[in-house]
């Protein structure tokens, strides 16, 4: 066990797995607004009349935790979570910045503006529960593993999807055949570079081959993409001469080596360079500042807010704002670009590899901090533009009086757009998970980014947060190269654990060791980027660099390779000793007193034949995938050598597995790390597989999927909780067999299942396909009881129309005496009390209309009320309740089970305990039996491992630790030499020493007859968990009912009382039977069955009208009962009733005649007697 | 008119203590504040045949 009672539970590991989430939070708390902000343009507002200018901008964000309001304005109150659970709320906190106005370059004034509630992430710095231990969780009503990183957001959990994004400034080769549809003379290939800024914005910009040797510069400006020829910028960037720019493309093509390793150069860029140049030229542009003033004259239309600028001013804009972004410094845009140019002139050479987007090297993910940051940049930007055209409007609207020199009025015009709707728009993107914004935000999606943390069990819970997702755009792609695993993703993504089915490859999830580099370093400060960069390229200077001054041209690959950080060229290392740089980088990596954070990546591509393009690229940005390993190049005897490796750089790493061996690697390429433990590539859910490496791989997938769908404990707090559904085991156990993982992520707070005594083998023919026989006993004394619990909020503030809600108020009527064995006095139920479907649960009484109204309980089966709690809003007055309701749940026949191991079934009997087999020994009667034909196809070998392991653990009273690779890891030397090799010759061995039989069978005799069963039986306690789906929630009936109005069809849905179709395929086999008659039945006679008349004259359905016959008045007086009067029906075409005829048809056909009617086309009925027609 | 509703007990959610509130009552528990009660377990006999 993890912990001796009492002892406080240290849930860190359990914390490192939400940790992604809540330090991207952190981080814009901090310190990611004020760089926002920062990086917000100021705007101008210019009066012609006073010809004054107003210049505007946003400082200094505030966002404090959630509070209370109250009306006591001195004290706030903390808001607490729980609360917005209950009372259905947003956990949100206030947001507040300065707007600053300086008229004519005056003084700046500042004016704090409220931009609303927003929402605040659970755990964060700014939750109140930040920093409580356990025992303060729950004082708080929480948890006491409470692990945040998540958002509520009107009393739901909502967590932002981690996404797959390309990775940033790395520029990227690609081969798309779009490309080539971009213009004429365009090719397929090109090199695409994501530039993000600090503020995490991203701008792409793709560099274009055309066939003509030239390049194009494509990026986007408000959802068009702009091409420019690469000369004009390279041009535009710094002030260069041709001959500069030819002798630094050319850099990389050498002729001494003309076809050896590592060359990327050939002889053609010199040709293209020269094409380059005169594309330029014929343009007759030959300066820089004619470049510019090109480049602005054509950007000046779509550039707002620079209209009364020059034009080299404008296109310096463009090329700050849109074109490497990343980088501040033209120099270094220009390097970049140069480099850019020759990656993708040997792309087109065939000197290098096109990179692989799908590869997780050259991929990043997109986190909550970073993805709200962005959304409220662009909010505030437009609100800003908002608040100017709206000056603008009344400044040239000379009939108000508008004082633009006053601020208050320029305040009052801005607050036109109210501030509020800020945060309102950062929650609705947060609840809906769509991002409302026109720019795209150089995003592939506009939905899907927020998902419902549903807390069906634990792992359901967990596994929302380590989920990473493709991107929806991949959803609907046909070609399956998305979802492939790819070695790459070797690690830091869970081959096990992704869905199988739609998402399948397209959802994973990483592995349990898998952490996302943050901007914040170990001791939990916030890195200085800046600071890091200068020190890393002072060790590299040390080691042999050459720094890339501004225009030095450097030799290329094979003899130099270029060194990036950052996506910034800073230098380069000769070929010879780069090896030697990138183990002294490592070094320095690993110990804790250098100035390299330990999660920078070394990404070093060596010289190959046409693989990848080499280079040096350093990466220390955040949002990156790391994971540890051992670098067993620098000696240590404790935990000082673990290295936090990346995607990027593992793919040219040599890591073996630590399991002694040299995994088959060839003495050349020696390994410098090793893996910490072969556990290290499942992810959590996966990992609580027990023995998942003697399991057939599928059947690992399989539990991984079930295992979300385990009816489980799910919650400690479950009295305090009001989710809508809430699915509860009422008697868990602790798995006998269990991996490591089951203890170092404390999944005992929430265990999923029940040790049940399997019995392997056919009895009755009730276990055939994967069905199981429960001990009816056993599910009498508790095994498997649950329950599931609802909660109906009835808020009267919501409800109705503006003008009562006032008036409505819970109370019982005092007229109506039949609901008051329903209904408390308050119009609420009895707590503990039985309610019947169709009966009351509550009264609401309107105080206008003197009306009672009450809410009858939907559904087929009687609930409880559980628990009803009343709280207020706002108003003194009670006008908001939870009721929550419990469904009991306990096992019935077809309820689902499964082990942990993929195994499935349906509970088909609950046989009765006296009918059972029992142990001859013992006299045991097992709790569940099943077949053995579930075994030899699935080939789940730990499932009967658990068998045996588990009775040998309980016999002996411990736990047995089913952790997987087992036999991969080096053993401890005093270990090795006591137990035997095999794992089943162990665990046997528990057996036989307590006198079982070695392989875990036992005599049974049946239960039914008291013989002797001829075969010994396979039995031994397994982990049994019961999943969600349930009959009880699932059975649909239905003789007659509720049938559509249009066709006359009975409707489909349970939830309305529908049936279930009897479609197509059901129909081929009545006809293949024969069975016409229960054909006609099903399809006619149960269904819309209709006796129409139809006009045999004219052959129409429609112009047939029923006539009243006029009543005799003669025979009422009699007093008579009236006679079955004559019906007669009138054709309207033919004016007569002669040719009337009744035709058994399906209403729908009459239908159809309508709607054909109503598009002017007529159907004609050619009736005749019987066959022959 | 109508005879006066009999009041009805709710548990406070933070301190514990029992309220007895009458329609039209505040919604707060009288000795914390707090503002988020609990209608009490009602015995099955005493409304059962009512």
């Amino acid at each position: 066990m993890a912990a001796k009672p009492g002892a406080a539970q240290d849930f860190e590991p359990l914390r490192q797995l939400f940790k992604p989430h809540i330090e991207s939070f952190d981080y814009m708390v901090e310190a990611g607004l004020d760089t926002m902000f920062e990086h917000i343009k100021s705007v101008e507002v210019y009066d012609p009349s006073t010809t004054k200018k107003n210049l505007l901008w946003l400082t200094n964000p505030e966002l404090y935790p959630p509070n209370k309001e109250r009306l006591s304005r001195t004290i706030s109150e903390p808001l607490l979570p729980f609360e917005c659970r209950q009372a259905k709320i947003s956990y949100s906190g206030k947001l507040c910045a300065d707007v600053c106005f300086q008229y004519d370059g005056g003084a700046i004034i500042r004016e704090k503006f409220n931009f609303g509630a927003f929402p605040i992430m659970l755990q964060s710095k700014l939750c109140h529960l930040r920093g409580a231990d356990p025992k303060k969780l729950v004082s708080y009503k929480e948890e006491a593993s409470e692990m945040g990183g998540y958002f509520i957001l009107n009393g739901l959990e909502r967590v932002v999807r981690l996404l797959i994004l390309p990775k940033r400034n790395y520029p990227m080769s690609t081969v798309r055949s779009s490309f080539s549809e971009r213009g004429e003379g365009y090719s397929d290939k090109a090199v695409l570079i994501r530039c993000v800024r600090a503020d995490q914005t991203s701008v792409s910009v793709k560099l274009y081959y055309l066939r003509n040797g030239s390049a194009r510069l494509g990026f986007w400006i408000k959802g068009r993409e702009y091409l420019l020829p690469v000369g004009i910028v390279l041009k535009a960037l710094v002030d260069t001469t041709d001959h500069e720019i030819y002798v630094n493309l050319t850099c990389c093509y050498n002729e001494k080596c003309e076809k050896g390793k590592g060359v990327v150069g050939t002889q053609l860029v010199g040709e293209r360079a020269k094409i380059i140049l005169d594309e330029v030229r014929d343009l007759s542009l030959f300066t820089r500042l004619q470049c510019l003033e090109y480049i602005g004259e054509h950007f000046q239309p779509i550039m707002d807010g620079l209209e009364s600028n020059s034009y080299p001013f404008v296109a310096e804009t463009v090329m700050k704002n849109y074109i490497f972004v990343h980088l501040d410094n033209n120099f270094d845009k220009f390097n970049l670009l140069i480099f850019m140019l020759q990656k993708l002139f040997s792309l087109i050479d065939q000197t290098s590899v096109p990179d692989n987007p799908d590869s997780l090297q050259n991929q990043e993910v997109l986190l909550p901090g970073h993805l709200i940051t962005i959304y409220l940049k662009e909010k505030l930007e437009e609100w800003l533009q908002k608040g100017i055209k709206l000056i603008q409007d009344e400044i040239s609207d000379d009939s108000k009086k508008f004082d633009f020199c006053s601020l208050a009025h320029v305040k009052k015009v801005m607050e036109k757009n109210p501030a509020r709707q800020i945060s309102s728009a950062v929650e609705n993107m947060l609840k809906t998970g769509r991002l409302a914004t026109q720019t795209g935000l150089d995003m592939q999606q506009r939905a899907g980014y927020t998902v419902m943390a549903e807390r069906l069990n634990f792992l359901r819970f967990l596994s929302h947060f380590r989920a990473v997702h493709r991107g929806a755009s991949f959803a609907g792609l046909r070609t399956t190269t998305v979802r492939k695993l790819l070695p790459d993703s070797w690690g830091f993504l869970c081959p096990v654990h992704t869905p199988d089915g739609e998402p399948c490859g397209l959802l994973n999830h990483m592995t349990s060791i898998c952490k996302v580099t943050s901007f914040f370093d170990a001791q939990g400060n916030i890195k200085d980027y800046f600071k890091i960069k200068m020190s890393v390229l002072k060790i590299l200077v040390e080691v042999g660099m050459m720094p890339s001054l501004p225009k030095l041209v450097r030799a290329g690959p094979p003899v130099v390779l270029t060194v990036f950080i950052d996506g910034c060229i800073v230098g380069s290392v000769p070929s010879g000793q780069v090896e030697k740089v990138v183990a002294h980088l490592r070094r320095l990596k690993v110990s804790s007193a250098a100035v390299i954070p330990d999660d920078m990546e070394v990404g070093y591509i060596p010289l190959s034949m046409g693989g990848a393009y080499p280079g040096l690229y350093l990466f220390t940005s955040p949002s990156r995938f790391v994971r540890p390993v051992r670098n067993i190049s620098i000696p240590s005897d404790g935990n000082e050598n673990i290295e936090l490796i990346g995607p990027f750089e593992q793919g040219f790493m040599e890591i073996r597995c630590s399991d002694g061996g040299d995994g088959g690697r060839k003495s050349g390429f020696p390994a410098t790390h090793e893996e910490i433990h072969p556990t290290g590539m499942l992810s959590v859910v996966a990992s609580l597989t027990p023995w998942s490496d003697h399991n057939q791989s599928p059947r690992n997938m399989y539990q991984c999927q079930m295992a979300k769908q385990t009816m489980a404990f799910s919650s400690q707090a479950i009295k305090n909780r009001a989710d809508q559904k809430l699915y509860h085991l009422q008697t868990p156990q602790t798995p006998i067999v269990r991996t490591s993982a089951y203890t170092k992520y404390s999944i005992d707070e929430f265990p999923t299942g029940t040790n049940a005594i399997v019995a392997v083998l056919a009895y009755t023919g009730y276990d055939m396909e994967d069905a199981m026989i429960l001990n009816k006993s056993s599910v009498e004394r508790g095994m498997f009881h649950g329950q599931i619990y609802q909660t109906e909020t009835i808020d009267l503030n919501d409800q109705g129309r503006k003008s009562d809600r006032t008036s409505k108020m819970f109370r019982r009527s005092n007229l109506d005496k039949t609901v008051s064995s329903f209904l408390d006095s308050d119009g609420l139920p009895y707590v503990g009390q039985l309610i019947k479907p169709e009966e009351p649960y509550c009264s609401v009484y309107n105080e206008v209309t003197n009306s009672t109204y009450t809410c009858k309980r939907r559904g087929s089966e009687p609930v409880y009320v559980d628990y009803v709690s009343v709280d207020v809003k706002n108003k003194k007055q009670l006008q908001k309740v939870n009721i929550r309701f419990r469904h009991p749940r306990n096992p019935v026949i077809g309820d689902k089970f499964s082990s942990r191991h993929g195994q499935k079934g349906v509970c088909s009997q609950l046989w009765p305990d006296i009918d059972m087999p029992f142990s001859g020994t013992t006299g045991m009667r097992p709790d569940l039996i099943i077949n053995p034909h579930a075994f030899p196809s699935r080939m789940t070998i730990a499932m009967l491992l658990e068998s045996v392991a588990a009775k040998g653990g309980s016999l002996r009273g411990e736990f047995v630790d089913a952790t997987p690779f087992r036999s991969s890891v080096k053993k401890d030397s005093g270990e090795s030499g006591s137990k035997s090799d095999s794992l089943v010759d162990e665990l046997g061995l528990l057996l036989k020493e307590k006198g079982f039989n070695y392989h875990g069978v036992e005599v049974l005799y049946s239960g039914v007859y008291g013989t002797e069963l001829t075969c010994e039986i396979f039995i031994g306690p397994v982990y049994y968990q019961r999943l969600r789906h349930m009959v009880s929630d699932k059975f649909q009936v239905r003789s007659t009912g509720t049938i559509d109005q249009v066709t006359r069809q009975p409707i489909k849905g349970r939830k309305r009382g529908g049936g279930i179709r009897f479609g197509e395929m059901e129909r081929d086999s009545l006809l293949a039977h024969g069975a016409a008659y229960l054909l006609h039945d099903r399809l006619h006679t149960c269904s819309d069955h209709h006796i129409a008349d139809v006009c045999s004259l004219c052959g129409s359905l429609l112009t047939t009208t029923f006539q009243q016959p006029q009543r005799r008045p003669v025979r009422e007086i009699g007093g008579l009962p009236p006679g079955k009067a004559l019906k007669k029906v009138f054709c309207h075409a033919c004016k007569t009733s002669r040719g009337m005829e009744t035709v058994a048809m399906p209403y729908v056909f009459r239908y159809l005649a309508a709607e054909l009617a109503a598009m002017n086309i007529k159907m004609t009925l050619q009736l005749s007697n019987g066959a022959g027609a | 008119m109508d005879p006066q509703p009999e009041p009805v007990s709710y548990i406070c959610g933070d301190c514990g203590m029992e309220n007895t509130l009458k329609p039209g009552d505040v919604i707060q528990c009288r000795e914390c504040g707090y503002r988020i009660l609990y209608k009490k377990r009602t015995r099955r006999s005493k409304f059962c045949y009512l």
